[in-house]
Protein backbone atom coordinates (compact mmCIF):
# COMPACT_ATOMS: atom_id res chain seq x y z
CA UNK A 1 0.00 0.00 0.00
CA UNK A 2 2.81 2.48 0.89
CA UNK A 3 4.85 1.56 -2.53
CA UNK A 4 1.21 2.88 -4.45
CA UNK A 5 1.55 6.17 -2.50
CA UNK A 6 5.10 6.51 -3.26
CA UNK A 7 4.90 6.14 -6.48
CA UNK A 8 2.31 9.02 -7.15
CA UNK A 9 4.13 11.33 -8.93
CA UNK A 10 3.43 15.45 -7.98
CA UNK A 11 1.37 15.74 -10.75
CA UNK A 12 -1.34 13.04 -9.93
CA UNK A 13 -1.93 15.22 -6.14
CA UNK A 14 -2.37 18.25 -8.73
CA UNK A 15 -4.94 16.33 -10.40
CA UNK A 16 -7.37 15.10 -7.91
CA UNK A 17 -6.88 18.49 -6.03
CA UNK A 18 -8.27 20.31 -9.17
CA UNK A 19 -11.02 18.02 -9.85
CA UNK A 20 -11.94 18.10 -6.16
CA UNK A 21 -12.03 22.01 -6.41
CA UNK A 22 -14.27 21.94 -9.50
CA UNK A 23 -16.77 19.79 -8.19
CA UNK A 24 -16.76 22.30 -4.97
CA UNK A 25 -16.62 25.21 -7.60
CA UNK A 26 -20.20 23.44 -9.49
CA UNK A 27 -21.62 23.03 -6.90
CA UNK A 28 -21.38 26.65 -5.83
CA UNK A 29 -22.24 27.71 -8.90
CA UNK A 30 -25.54 25.15 -9.64
CA UNK A 31 -26.49 24.37 -6.20
CA UNK A 32 -29.65 26.58 -4.30
CA UNK A 33 -29.61 25.26 -1.32
CA UNK A 34 -27.42 27.61 1.33
CA UNK A 35 -26.16 24.25 3.34
CA UNK A 36 -24.92 22.70 0.21
CA UNK A 37 -23.65 25.52 -1.00
CA UNK A 38 -21.64 25.70 2.19
CA UNK A 39 -20.19 22.01 2.10
CA UNK A 40 -19.12 22.96 -1.83
CA UNK A 41 -17.17 25.54 -0.43
CA UNK A 42 -15.67 23.63 2.87
CA UNK A 43 -14.96 20.92 -0.04
CA UNK A 44 -13.21 23.92 -2.24
CA UNK A 45 -11.03 24.65 0.75
CA UNK A 46 -9.98 21.41 1.89
CA UNK A 47 -8.97 20.46 -2.07
CA UNK A 48 -6.85 23.56 -1.48
CA UNK A 49 -5.25 21.95 1.91
CA UNK A 50 -4.25 18.67 0.17
CA UNK A 51 -2.57 20.75 -2.57
CA UNK A 52 -0.24 22.15 -0.16
CA UNK A 53 -0.07 19.67 1.68
CA UNK A 54 1.27 17.68 -1.14
CA UNK A 55 3.31 20.38 -2.15
CA UNK A 56 5.21 20.60 1.07
CA UNK A 57 5.51 16.91 1.32
CA UNK A 58 7.04 17.48 -2.35
CA UNK A 59 9.70 20.48 -1.47
CA UNK A 60 11.45 18.38 1.04
CA UNK A 61 11.83 18.37 4.87
CA UNK A 62 13.19 21.79 4.89
CA UNK A 63 10.13 23.53 3.69
CA UNK A 64 7.06 23.04 6.24
CA UNK A 65 5.36 26.29 5.18
CA UNK A 66 2.52 24.67 3.31
CA UNK A 67 1.69 22.26 5.63
CA UNK A 68 1.49 25.40 8.38
CA UNK A 69 -0.77 26.94 5.78
CA UNK A 70 -3.31 24.06 5.67
CA UNK A 71 -3.68 24.47 9.55
CA UNK A 72 -4.35 28.52 9.15
CA UNK A 73 -7.25 27.49 6.46
CA UNK A 74 -8.71 25.11 8.77
CA UNK A 75 -8.95 27.80 11.99
CA UNK A 76 -10.54 30.41 9.26
CA UNK A 77 -12.74 27.63 7.44
CA UNK A 78 -13.86 26.44 10.75
CA UNK A 79 -14.52 30.13 11.59
CA UNK A 80 -16.30 31.34 8.29
CA UNK A 81 -18.75 28.14 8.59
CA UNK A 82 -19.39 28.81 12.73
CA UNK A 83 -20.41 32.89 11.08
CA UNK A 84 -22.27 31.12 7.79
CA UNK A 85 -24.37 28.78 9.66
CA UNK A 86 -25.19 31.91 12.21
CA UNK A 87 -26.37 33.79 9.45
CA UNK A 88 -28.54 30.70 7.59
CA UNK A 89 -29.94 30.67 11.00
CA UNK A 90 -31.19 34.32 10.92
CA UNK A 91 -32.46 33.70 7.09
CA UNK A 92 -33.85 30.96 8.41
CA UNK A 93 -35.84 32.71 11.58
CA UNK A 94 -37.41 35.53 8.87
CA UNK A 95 -38.12 33.40 5.94
CA UNK A 96 -38.53 29.93 6.80
CA UNK A 97 -36.34 28.41 4.03
CA UNK A 98 -32.50 27.40 3.22
CA UNK A 99 -32.96 28.25 -0.35
CA UNK A 100 -30.58 30.93 -1.61
CA UNK A 101 -32.97 31.62 -4.58
CA UNK A 102 -35.89 32.66 -2.66
CA UNK A 103 -33.86 35.83 -1.69
CA UNK A 104 -33.94 38.07 -4.56
CA UNK A 105 -35.33 41.04 -3.51
CA UNK A 106 -32.20 43.31 -4.18
CA UNK A 107 -32.74 44.05 -7.49
CA UNK A 108 -32.24 47.08 -10.06
CA UNK B 1 2.33 47.31 13.86
CA UNK B 2 1.11 50.11 16.43
CA UNK B 3 -1.86 50.75 14.52
CA UNK B 4 -3.10 47.01 14.53
CA UNK B 5 -2.55 46.74 18.57
CA UNK B 6 -4.21 49.81 19.05
CA UNK B 7 -7.45 49.19 17.29
CA UNK B 8 -7.28 45.12 18.15
CA UNK B 9 -7.35 46.57 22.37
CA UNK B 10 -9.67 49.28 21.53
CA UNK B 11 -11.96 46.55 20.14
CA UNK B 12 -11.48 44.02 22.64
CA UNK B 13 -12.49 47.16 25.20
CA UNK B 14 -15.56 48.48 23.06
CA UNK B 15 -16.71 45.14 22.84
CA UNK B 16 -16.81 44.16 26.76
CA UNK B 17 -16.91 47.78 27.95
CA UNK B 18 -20.13 48.08 26.03
CA UNK B 19 -21.94 44.66 27.17
CA UNK B 20 -24.82 46.12 28.28
CA UNK B 21 -24.47 49.75 27.49
CA UNK B 22 -26.71 51.82 24.63
CA UNK B 23 -24.18 51.67 21.25
CA UNK B 24 -23.97 55.02 21.72
CA UNK B 25 -21.83 55.32 24.81
CA UNK B 26 -19.10 53.75 23.13
CA UNK B 27 -19.03 55.48 19.99
CA UNK B 28 -16.45 58.48 21.37
CA UNK B 29 -14.27 56.12 22.88
CA UNK B 30 -13.75 53.56 19.70
CA UNK B 31 -13.36 56.76 17.26
CA UNK B 32 -10.92 58.37 19.69
CA UNK B 33 -9.43 55.08 19.42
CA UNK B 34 -9.10 55.01 15.96
CA UNK B 35 -7.85 58.50 15.75
CA UNK B 36 -4.91 57.74 18.15
CA UNK B 37 -4.54 54.84 15.88
CA UNK B 38 -4.48 57.06 12.86
CA UNK B 39 -2.07 59.39 14.55
CA UNK B 40 0.67 57.35 16.11
CA UNK B 41 0.61 55.34 12.49
CA UNK B 42 1.09 59.22 10.84
CA UNK B 43 4.11 60.04 13.17
CA UNK B 44 5.56 56.77 13.02
CA UNK B 45 5.16 57.45 8.93
CA UNK B 46 6.46 60.84 8.86
CA UNK B 47 9.85 59.56 10.89
CA UNK B 48 8.49 61.97 14.40
CA UNK B 49 7.96 58.67 16.66
CA UNK B 50 9.85 55.77 16.54
CA UNK B 51 7.87 52.19 17.40
CA UNK B 52 10.87 49.89 16.13
CA UNK B 53 10.66 48.05 19.21
CA UNK B 54 6.80 46.53 18.62
CA UNK B 55 7.92 45.72 15.19
CA UNK B 56 10.79 43.34 16.54
CA UNK B 57 7.56 41.22 18.11
CA UNK B 58 5.82 40.30 14.82
CA UNK B 59 7.80 37.79 13.00
CA UNK B 60 10.01 39.66 10.18
CA UNK B 61 9.43 38.45 6.93
CA UNK B 62 5.17 38.04 7.83
CA UNK B 63 4.59 41.56 8.34
CA UNK B 64 6.51 44.67 7.39
CA UNK B 65 4.84 47.90 7.13
CA UNK B 66 7.23 50.14 5.17
CA UNK B 67 6.74 54.16 5.28
CA UNK B 68 4.31 53.91 2.45
CA UNK B 69 1.44 51.19 4.03
CA UNK B 70 1.77 53.30 7.32
CA UNK B 71 0.06 56.46 4.99
CA UNK B 72 -2.83 53.88 3.93
CA UNK B 73 -2.34 52.63 7.89
CA UNK B 74 -3.73 55.95 8.97
CA UNK B 75 -5.78 57.22 6.06
CA UNK B 76 -8.19 53.37 6.82
CA UNK B 77 -8.15 54.57 10.88
CA UNK B 78 -9.20 58.03 10.22
CA UNK B 79 -11.57 57.34 8.17
CA UNK B 80 -13.23 54.53 10.20
CA UNK B 81 -12.98 56.89 13.05
CA UNK B 82 -14.84 59.51 10.91
CA UNK B 83 -17.41 56.68 9.74
CA UNK B 84 -18.22 55.93 13.41
CA UNK B 85 -18.02 59.45 14.47
CA UNK B 86 -20.84 60.20 11.67
CA UNK B 87 -22.81 57.63 11.35
CA UNK B 88 -25.98 57.46 13.64
CA UNK B 89 -25.89 54.34 16.28
CA UNK B 90 -28.87 51.78 16.71
CA UNK B 91 -31.08 52.24 19.42
CA UNK B 92 -30.17 48.15 20.78
CA UNK B 93 -27.77 47.40 23.58
CA UNK B 94 -24.50 46.13 23.30
CA UNK B 95 -21.64 47.55 21.22
CA UNK B 96 -20.94 44.43 19.46
CA UNK B 97 -21.54 46.65 16.02
CA UNK B 98 -18.75 48.96 16.62
CA UNK B 99 -16.14 46.02 18.04
CA UNK B 100 -16.24 43.92 14.58
CA UNK B 101 -16.03 47.39 12.20
CA UNK B 102 -12.90 47.80 14.65
CA UNK B 103 -11.65 44.36 14.33
CA UNK B 104 -12.46 43.78 10.79
CA UNK B 105 -10.49 47.18 10.54
CA UNK B 106 -7.12 45.23 11.96
CA UNK B 107 -7.83 43.17 9.01
CA UNK B 108 -7.51 45.95 6.73
CA UNK B 109 -3.91 46.69 8.34
CA UNK B 110 -2.69 42.78 7.90
CA UNK B 111 -3.57 43.17 4.31
CA UNK B 112 -1.61 46.53 3.72
CA UNK B 113 1.72 45.45 5.64
CA UNK B 114 1.38 41.37 4.93
CA UNK B 115 4.57 40.42 3.58
CA UNK B 116 3.72 36.77 3.52
CA UNK B 117 1.19 34.81 1.67
CA UNK B 118 -0.04 33.30 4.82
CA UNK B 119 -0.54 37.06 6.41
CA UNK B 120 -2.51 38.02 3.52
CA UNK B 121 -4.76 35.46 3.34
CA UNK B 122 -5.25 35.91 7.21
CA UNK B 123 -5.45 39.70 6.85
CA UNK B 124 -8.98 38.92 4.13
CA UNK B 125 -10.68 36.83 6.70
CA UNK B 126 -10.15 38.66 9.15
CA UNK B 127 -11.28 41.76 7.25
CA UNK B 128 -14.03 39.84 5.72
CA UNK B 129 -15.45 37.30 8.18
CA UNK B 130 -16.52 40.99 10.78
CA UNK B 131 -18.55 42.43 7.46
CA UNK B 132 -20.49 39.34 7.38
CA UNK B 133 -22.00 39.57 10.17
CA UNK B 134 -22.05 43.09 9.93
CA UNK B 135 -23.72 43.39 6.55
CA UNK B 136 -26.63 41.38 8.14
CA UNK B 137 -26.60 43.32 11.14
CA UNK B 138 -30.22 44.50 10.78
CA UNK B 139 -31.58 41.32 11.79
CA UNK B 140 -35.36 41.48 11.07
CA UNK B 141 -34.48 43.58 7.96
CA UNK B 142 -34.62 40.67 5.01
CA UNK B 143 -32.88 42.98 2.86
CA UNK B 144 -29.57 43.04 5.37
CA UNK B 145 -30.45 39.30 5.71
CA UNK B 146 -29.91 38.84 1.98
CA UNK B 147 -27.21 41.09 1.92
CA UNK B 148 -25.28 39.13 4.61
CA UNK B 149 -25.67 35.74 2.82
CA UNK B 150 -24.80 37.23 -0.36
CA UNK B 151 -21.43 38.55 1.11
CA UNK B 152 -20.69 35.49 2.88
CA UNK B 153 -21.30 33.35 -0.03
CA UNK B 154 -19.60 35.15 -2.31
CA UNK B 155 -16.64 36.45 0.12
CA UNK B 156 -16.37 32.61 0.84
CA UNK B 157 -16.24 31.53 -2.78
CA UNK B 158 -13.77 34.18 -3.70
CA UNK B 159 -11.37 32.95 -0.76
CA UNK B 160 -11.32 29.48 -1.99
CA UNK B 161 -10.33 30.68 -5.01
CA UNK B 162 -7.30 33.39 -4.10
CA UNK B 163 -6.09 30.00 -1.87
CA UNK B 164 -5.63 27.71 -4.74
CA UNK B 165 -3.76 30.25 -6.35
CA UNK B 166 -1.68 30.60 -3.47
CA UNK B 167 -1.31 27.03 -3.17
CA UNK B 168 -0.25 26.89 -7.12
CA UNK B 169 1.97 29.74 -6.50
CA UNK B 170 3.39 27.96 -3.73
CA UNK B 171 4.28 24.67 -5.82
CA UNK B 172 5.72 26.97 -8.31
CA UNK B 173 8.54 29.08 -6.90
CA UNK B 174 8.84 27.16 -3.45
CA UNK B 175 8.17 29.94 -1.25
CA UNK B 176 5.37 31.85 0.23
CA UNK B 177 6.88 34.86 1.64
CA UNK B 178 6.54 37.61 -1.20
CA UNK B 179 9.73 38.96 -1.10
CA UNK B 180 11.21 35.71 -1.78
CA UNK B 181 8.81 35.26 -4.36
CA UNK B 182 10.21 38.18 -6.15
CA UNK B 183 13.63 37.44 -5.70
CA UNK B 184 13.63 34.07 -7.29
CA UNK B 185 11.14 35.56 -10.33
CA UNK B 186 14.20 38.14 -10.70
CA UNK B 187 16.71 35.17 -11.35
CA UNK B 188 14.83 33.18 -13.84
CA UNK B 189 14.56 36.27 -16.24
CA UNK B 190 12.64 35.34 -19.10
CA UNK B 191 9.28 35.17 -19.43
CA UNK B 192 8.48 31.56 -21.00
CA UNK B 193 10.93 29.79 -18.49
CA UNK B 194 8.14 30.25 -15.76
CA UNK B 195 6.47 27.57 -15.08
CA UNK B 196 3.13 27.58 -15.72
CA UNK B 197 1.95 27.06 -12.32
CA UNK B 198 2.70 30.23 -11.16
CA UNK B 199 0.93 31.77 -13.92
CA UNK B 200 -2.21 29.84 -13.19
CA UNK B 201 -1.47 31.00 -9.72
CA UNK B 202 -1.39 34.34 -10.47
CA UNK B 203 -4.76 34.42 -12.17
CA UNK B 204 -6.55 33.00 -9.29
CA UNK B 205 -4.78 34.96 -6.92
CA UNK B 206 -5.72 38.18 -8.58
CA UNK B 207 -9.47 36.91 -9.30
CA UNK B 208 -9.83 36.31 -5.79
CA UNK B 209 -8.74 40.12 -5.05
CA UNK B 210 -10.68 40.95 -7.88
CA UNK B 211 -13.86 39.61 -6.23
CA UNK B 212 -12.81 41.74 -3.57
CA UNK B 213 -12.03 44.79 -4.89
CA UNK B 214 -15.68 44.32 -7.18
CA UNK B 215 -14.01 44.49 -10.54
CA UNK B 216 -15.87 43.92 -13.59
CA UNK B 217 -16.36 40.21 -14.19
CA UNK B 218 -16.52 39.48 -10.41
CA UNK B 219 -18.31 42.91 -9.46
CA UNK B 220 -22.21 41.25 -9.51
CA UNK B 221 -22.56 41.12 -5.94
CA UNK B 222 -21.78 44.39 -4.99
CA UNK B 223 -24.55 46.51 -6.12
CA UNK B 224 -27.15 43.97 -3.93
CA UNK B 225 -24.98 43.81 -0.72
CA UNK B 226 -23.98 47.75 -0.65
CA UNK B 227 -27.55 48.00 -0.99
CA UNK B 228 -29.29 45.76 1.74
CA UNK B 229 -26.62 46.63 4.40
CA UNK B 230 -26.78 48.79 6.68
CA UNK B 231 -25.21 52.32 5.57
CA UNK B 232 -22.42 52.49 7.72
CA UNK B 233 -21.51 49.41 7.05
CA UNK B 234 -21.96 49.89 3.72
CA UNK B 235 -20.23 52.95 3.41
CA UNK B 236 -17.29 50.58 5.50
CA UNK B 237 -17.31 48.02 2.80
CA UNK B 238 -16.81 50.38 0.17
CA UNK B 239 -14.84 52.44 1.40
CA UNK B 240 -12.31 50.65 3.70
CA UNK B 241 -12.86 46.79 1.66
CA UNK B 242 -12.06 48.69 -1.45
CA UNK B 243 -8.56 50.38 -0.56
CA UNK B 244 -7.13 47.55 1.95
CA UNK B 245 -7.80 45.28 -1.61
CA UNK B 246 -5.86 47.58 -3.91
CA UNK B 247 -2.61 48.13 -1.24
CA UNK B 248 -2.73 44.52 -1.10
CA UNK B 249 -3.28 43.74 -4.13
CA UNK B 250 -0.18 45.80 -6.01
CA UNK B 251 2.03 44.67 -3.05
CA UNK B 252 1.12 41.24 -4.15
CA UNK B 253 1.57 42.25 -7.77
CA UNK B 254 4.96 43.99 -6.95
CA UNK B 255 6.61 40.59 -6.32
CA UNK B 256 5.68 39.47 -9.36
CA UNK B 257 6.75 42.46 -11.31
CA UNK B 258 8.90 40.07 -14.02
CA UNK B 259 5.63 38.85 -15.01
CA UNK B 260 4.37 42.70 -15.67
CA UNK B 261 4.17 42.49 -19.54
CA UNK B 262 1.77 39.35 -19.15
CA UNK B 263 -0.71 40.60 -16.89
CA UNK B 264 -0.95 44.41 -17.60
CA UNK B 265 -2.68 43.39 -20.85
CA UNK B 266 -5.20 41.45 -18.90
CA UNK B 267 -5.76 44.06 -16.35
CA UNK B 268 -6.25 47.16 -19.48
CA UNK B 269 -9.11 45.10 -20.44
CA UNK B 270 -10.31 44.55 -17.32
CA UNK B 271 -9.96 48.06 -16.27
CA UNK B 272 -11.82 48.93 -19.10
CA UNK B 273 -14.39 46.68 -18.84
CA UNK B 274 -14.93 47.97 -15.10
CA UNK B 275 -14.90 51.32 -16.08
CA UNK B 276 -17.51 51.47 -18.88
CA UNK B 277 -19.83 48.67 -17.54
CA UNK B 278 -19.57 50.86 -13.50
CA UNK B 279 -20.64 54.28 -15.00
CA UNK B 280 -23.11 53.13 -17.13
CA UNK B 281 -25.16 50.62 -15.41
CA UNK B 282 -24.80 53.88 -12.83
CA UNK B 283 -26.78 55.89 -14.93
CA UNK B 284 -30.30 54.05 -14.87
CA UNK B 285 -29.87 53.57 -11.16
CA UNK B 286 -33.08 55.37 -9.66
CA UNK B 287 -31.91 55.04 -6.15
CA UNK B 288 -29.07 57.02 -4.06
CA UNK B 289 -27.32 54.33 -2.55
CA UNK B 290 -27.49 52.01 -5.93
CA UNK B 291 -25.86 54.91 -8.08
CA UNK B 292 -22.92 55.37 -5.00
CA UNK B 293 -22.87 51.44 -5.31
CA UNK B 294 -22.08 51.59 -9.17
CA UNK B 295 -19.53 54.50 -8.80
CA UNK B 296 -18.07 52.88 -7.09
CA UNK B 297 -17.06 49.94 -9.32
CA UNK B 298 -16.39 52.05 -11.77
CA UNK B 299 -13.86 53.89 -9.12
CA UNK B 300 -12.34 50.38 -9.40
CA UNK B 301 -12.08 50.38 -12.46
CA UNK B 302 -9.94 53.66 -12.46
CA UNK B 303 -7.75 52.13 -9.30
CA UNK B 304 -7.35 48.92 -11.55
CA UNK B 305 -5.33 51.64 -13.84
CA UNK B 306 -2.89 52.14 -11.31
CA UNK B 307 -1.83 48.24 -11.36
CA UNK B 308 -0.02 48.66 -14.73
CA UNK B 309 1.81 51.53 -13.60
CA UNK B 310 5.26 50.87 -12.25
CA UNK B 311 3.97 51.19 -9.31
CA UNK B 312 6.73 51.01 -6.16
CA UNK B 313 7.29 54.57 -7.09
CA UNK B 314 3.59 55.41 -8.31
CA UNK B 315 2.50 54.41 -4.21
CA UNK B 316 1.28 57.72 -3.57
CA UNK B 317 -0.35 58.56 -6.46
CA UNK B 318 -2.67 55.23 -5.16
CA UNK B 319 -2.50 56.92 -1.43
CA UNK B 320 -4.35 60.46 -3.32
CA UNK B 321 -6.47 58.53 -5.47
CA UNK B 322 -7.49 56.55 -1.86
CA UNK B 323 -7.99 60.17 0.23
CA UNK B 324 -10.35 61.31 -3.05
CA UNK B 325 -12.30 58.26 -3.04
CA UNK B 326 -12.65 57.87 0.49
CA UNK B 327 -13.30 61.70 1.66
CA UNK B 328 -16.13 62.02 -1.21
CA UNK B 329 -17.76 58.40 -0.57
CA UNK B 330 -18.10 58.83 3.52
CA UNK B 331 -19.86 62.17 2.69
CA UNK B 332 -22.05 61.32 0.29
CA UNK B 333 -23.43 58.08 2.11
CA UNK B 334 -23.53 60.02 5.25
CA UNK B 335 -26.13 62.33 3.36
CA UNK B 336 -27.67 59.77 1.62
CA UNK B 337 -28.21 57.69 5.23
CA UNK B 338 -29.03 61.38 6.62
CA UNK B 339 -32.11 62.21 3.67
CA UNK B 340 -33.21 58.86 2.85
CA UNK B 341 -36.69 57.76 4.37
CA UNK B 342 -38.67 54.62 4.03
CA UNK B 343 -40.74 56.40 1.33
CA UNK B 344 -38.16 58.67 -0.12
CA UNK B 345 -34.84 56.76 -1.36
CA UNK B 346 -34.14 58.18 -4.82
CA UNK B 347 -32.73 61.33 -5.73
CA UNK B 348 -36.07 62.71 -4.90
CA UNK B 349 -34.66 63.09 -0.86
CA UNK B 350 -32.45 66.03 -2.42
CA UNK B 351 -35.22 67.90 -2.92
CA UNK B 352 -35.35 71.78 -1.94
CA UNK B 353 -32.27 71.02 -0.01
CA UNK B 354 -30.52 74.84 -0.84
CA UNK B 355 -33.65 76.05 0.44
CA UNK B 356 -33.48 74.09 4.06
CA UNK B 357 -30.11 74.11 4.97
CA UNK B 358 -27.16 75.98 2.50
CA UNK B 359 -24.49 74.48 4.20
CA UNK B 360 -25.21 71.07 3.30
CA UNK B 361 -25.85 72.13 -0.11
CA UNK B 362 -22.18 73.63 -0.31
CA UNK B 363 -20.86 70.61 1.09
CA UNK B 364 -22.66 68.12 -0.96
CA UNK B 365 -21.82 70.35 -4.16
CA UNK B 366 -18.31 69.64 -3.32
CA UNK B 367 -17.95 66.39 -2.74
CA UNK B 368 -20.00 65.55 -5.84
CA UNK B 369 -17.05 67.51 -7.56
CA UNK B 370 -14.55 65.93 -5.90
CA UNK B 371 -15.84 62.23 -6.85
CA UNK B 372 -16.86 63.47 -10.19
CA UNK B 373 -12.70 64.77 -10.40
CA UNK B 374 -13.94 68.64 -11.04
CA UNK B 375 -10.77 70.99 -10.56
CA UNK B 376 -9.73 72.22 -7.41
CA UNK B 377 -10.83 68.98 -5.52
CA UNK B 378 -8.50 66.09 -4.43
CA UNK B 379 -10.57 64.90 -6.78
CA UNK B 380 -9.67 66.39 -9.62
CA UNK B 381 -5.75 65.96 -8.52
CA UNK B 382 -5.35 62.23 -8.10
CA UNK B 383 -7.36 61.86 -11.28
CA UNK B 384 -4.83 63.97 -13.27
CA UNK B 385 -1.83 61.63 -11.33
CA UNK B 386 -3.48 58.67 -11.78
CA UNK B 387 -4.50 59.10 -15.53
CA UNK B 388 -1.23 60.89 -16.67
CA UNK B 389 0.62 57.80 -14.77
CA UNK B 390 -1.17 55.10 -16.72
CA UNK B 391 -1.02 57.32 -20.10
CA UNK B 392 2.49 56.29 -20.97
CA UNK B 393 1.34 52.37 -20.42
CA UNK B 394 -1.62 52.27 -22.42
CA UNK B 395 -3.24 55.40 -23.72
CA UNK B 396 -6.06 54.11 -25.21
CA UNK B 397 -7.49 52.90 -21.49
CA UNK B 398 -7.09 56.43 -20.28
CA UNK B 399 -9.13 57.43 -22.90
CA UNK B 400 -11.58 55.20 -22.50
CA UNK B 401 -11.24 56.45 -18.63
CA UNK B 402 -11.68 60.26 -19.50
CA UNK B 403 -15.04 59.09 -21.31
CA UNK B 404 -16.27 57.21 -18.10
CA UNK B 405 -15.38 59.90 -16.14
CA UNK B 406 -17.32 62.55 -18.64
CA UNK B 407 -20.28 59.83 -18.48
CA UNK B 408 -19.84 59.93 -14.10
CA UNK B 409 -20.60 63.76 -14.19
CA UNK B 410 -24.04 62.44 -15.63
CA UNK B 411 -25.39 60.71 -13.36
CA UNK B 412 -23.70 62.48 -10.16
CA UNK B 413 -25.38 65.91 -11.22
CA UNK B 414 -28.60 64.06 -10.98
CA UNK B 415 -28.75 64.96 -7.64
CA UNK B 416 -28.22 68.75 -8.62
CA UNK B 417 -31.89 68.98 -9.97
CA UNK B 418 -33.70 68.70 -6.90
CA UNK B 419 -30.91 70.19 -4.94
CA UNK B 420 -31.72 73.43 -6.49
CA UNK B 421 -35.57 73.47 -7.03
CA UNK B 422 -38.01 75.43 -5.07
CA UNK B 423 -40.40 74.08 -3.31
CA UNK B 424 -43.94 74.70 -1.71
CA UNK B 425 -43.19 73.55 1.56
CA UNK B 426 -41.13 75.52 3.84
CA UNK B 427 -39.50 73.36 6.23
CA UNK B 428 -38.16 70.08 6.06
CA UNK B 429 -37.20 68.69 9.30
CA UNK B 430 -34.32 66.21 8.47
CA UNK B 431 -33.08 68.52 5.98
CA UNK B 432 -32.80 71.40 8.37
CA UNK B 433 -31.15 69.04 10.93
CA UNK B 434 -27.44 69.85 11.79
CA UNK B 435 -24.46 68.32 10.08
CA UNK B 436 -21.78 66.56 12.01
CA UNK B 437 -18.49 68.85 12.22
CA UNK B 438 -16.21 66.29 10.98
CA UNK B 439 -18.22 66.22 7.42
CA UNK B 440 -17.24 70.10 7.39
CA UNK B 441 -14.05 68.51 8.33
CA UNK B 442 -13.70 66.47 5.42
CA UNK B 443 -14.84 68.37 3.11
CA UNK B 444 -13.00 71.01 3.95
CA UNK B 445 -9.39 68.42 3.70
CA UNK B 446 -11.13 67.61 0.02
CA UNK B 447 -10.43 71.12 -0.84
CA UNK B 448 -7.26 71.55 0.76
CA UNK B 449 -6.08 68.57 -0.65
CA UNK B 450 -6.76 69.57 -3.82
CA UNK B 451 -5.47 72.98 -3.77
CA UNK B 452 -2.06 71.52 -2.31
CA UNK B 453 -0.87 68.56 -4.35
CA UNK B 454 2.35 68.09 -3.70
CA UNK B 455 1.13 67.19 0.01
CA UNK B 456 0.85 63.84 -1.24
CA UNK B 457 4.31 63.25 -2.75
CA UNK B 458 6.38 65.11 -0.10
CA UNK B 459 4.65 62.50 2.48
CA UNK B 460 5.89 59.08 0.58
Amino acid sequence: MLNIFQSLEISHYIYLSCVLFCIGLFGVLFRRNAIILLMCIELMLNAVNLLFAAFSEYMGDKDANGQMFVFFIMVVAAAEAAVGLAILVMVYRNTRKTDVSFLDSLKD
Amino acid sequence: MIGILIVFIGAVLVLFLGLNKPEGGMKTLSSLVLFLAGVLSLLESLSILNFEMLSNWAPKNMIDFSKGDLMFVSLLAFVTAAIIAIFPTVEEKGSDRLGLMMLSLTGAFMMIGADHLVMLFLGIEVLSIPLYVLAGSDKHNLRSNEAAIKYFLMGAFSTAIFLLGCAFIYGGSGSLSLSEISLRMSIVGHLSEFPALIKVGVILMSTGLLFKVSAFPFHFWAPDVYEGSPNKVTTFMAVIVKIAGFVAFANYLQAFEALATWYSKWLIILAVCTIIFGNIAAISQKTVKRTLAYSSIAHAGYLLLFLITPMKANMWILFAYSVAYALSTVVLFYFNDKYSTKKEYGFGMFSGLLKNNQSATILMVISLFSIAGIPVTVGFTAKYYLFTSAFEVSPLAVGIALLGSAISIMYYFKAFKPMFESVETNTNETHASKIHFVVYLMVAASVIFGMFPYLFERCF
